[in-house]
C-alpha cells in the first residue's frame, strides 16, 4: 500500500481564519503531490468559472464597451 | 513546482486562463517587454481562484510601435474593451490608464495593460521570474517579494492578503523578507506622495 503523507486542514474560528487555514493547507498539499495532481483540480475550478462567464453583464458592470456586433 | 535561478518550472497542464494568457503574451513580447503582476501571479502559482483580468506592465513605447502591436492583436482575434481607434487607445495608455483586451466576442478574461507610472513600477522589469510550462511556453511574472509587498501593503483587501499568504506558504524559506520590507517602505512613500500630490 502506498504510504502517502496526509495533509490536514485546521478549522478556523472565524470565516477569515478558516479561509487562511485553507490557503495554508492548500500550499502544503501542493508541495506534497505532483503538480498535475493539484493542477487538475485548480484547472477544473478556473475553467468552470470561465465557461460560465456572462460577458455582456461583465462589460456593463465595468462600464466598458459592449461586444462589437 | 520548483523555484531556481529566477525560474519556476510548472509540471502541470495549462488552464484555459493560462492558455489565454500565453496566446496574448506571445504577441505582446514580440513588440515590447512585459511583466505580469498582481492576482494572476498567485493563480499561476496554484491559488484556488480565478480572475477576470490579468494585470501587465509594458515598457513605455511610441505610438508608432504601439500601432503595430495593436494591429497584430486585432489580427489575432483580440479587441480593445476601452476604445476603437488607435488614437483613443494610445491616449488612454499615455495618460496612465490601463487598457483592456479580450478575445473577440468575449469580455472576460481580459488583459489589463499599462505603462509603469514611476520608478517603483519600472523596477518590475529588473526583477522578474520566468514560469515555464511543460511545453516550454512561458510567462514572465514579478518577483515574489514584490508580489507579497504590493498585495499586503498597497492593495490590502482580503483577497489580496490571501494571495500574499498563498505565496508566503508555498515558498516558505525562499522569500527574502528584507526585500519585502524595502518594497513596503517604497510603497508607503508612494502612498504619502499620492496623498499630497494626488499621483
Amino acid at each position: 500500500m502506498e504510504n502517502k503523507k496526509r495533509i490536514f486542514m485546521k478549522p478556523g474560528k472565524t470565516n477569515q481564519e478558516d479561509r487562511n487555514n485553507f490557503i495554508i493547507f492548500w500550499a502544503e498539499y501542493m508541495k506534497s503531490v505532483p503538480d498535475n495532481e493539484w493542477g487538475t483540480q485548480q484547472n477544473m475550478l478556473i475553467n468552470s468559472q470561465l465557461g460560465n462567464a456572462n460577458h455582456e453583464v461583465y462589460l456593463k458592470l465595468k462600464g466598458l464597451r459592449q461586444i462589437p456586433k | 513546482m520548483e523555484l531556481k535561478d529566477n525560474k519556476i518550472i510548472l509540471e502541470k497542464d495549462a488552464s484555459e486562463l493560462d492558455i489565454f494568457a500565453i496566446k496574448f503574451l506571445k504577441i505582446l513580447e514580440k513588440h515590447i517587454e512585459y511583466v505580469v503582476v498582481s492576482g494572476y501571479v498567485s493563480i499561476l502559482l496554484g491559488r484556488t481562484r480565478a480572475t477576470d483580468d490579468i494585470d501587465t506592465f509594458v515598457k513605455r513605447m511610441t505610438k508608432e510601435k504601439f500601432s503595430v502591436l495593436y494591429e497584430e492583436l486585432q489580427k489575432n482575434g483580440f479587441w480593445c474593451l476601452n476604445a476603437i481607434t488607435l488614437d483613443e487607445v494610445f491616449s488612454y495608455l499615455g495618460d496612465g490608464y490601463s487598457i483592456r483586451f479580450a478575445e473577440n466576442e468575449k469580455g472576460t478574461p481580459n488583459f489589463e495593460v499599462r505603462f509603469p507610472k514611476d520608478s517603483l513600477d519600472e523596477e518590475t522589469f529588473d526583477n522578474f521570474i520566468i514560469v515555464e510550462f511543460p511545453n516550454k511556453e512561458h510567462i514572465k511574472i514579478s518577483s515574489l517579494e514584490r508580489q507579497i509587498a504590493f498585495k499586503r501593503y498597497y492593495l490590502g483587501t482580503e483577497k489580496d492578503n490571501e494571495d500574499a499568504l498563498h505565496i508566503e506558504e508555498l515558498f516558505k524559506g525562499k522569500i527574502d523578507f528584507n526585500k519585502v520590507n524595502k518594497y513596503k517602505q517604497f510603497i508607503e512613500e508612494r502612498k504619502k506622495r499620492q496623498k499630497i500630490y494626488g499621483k
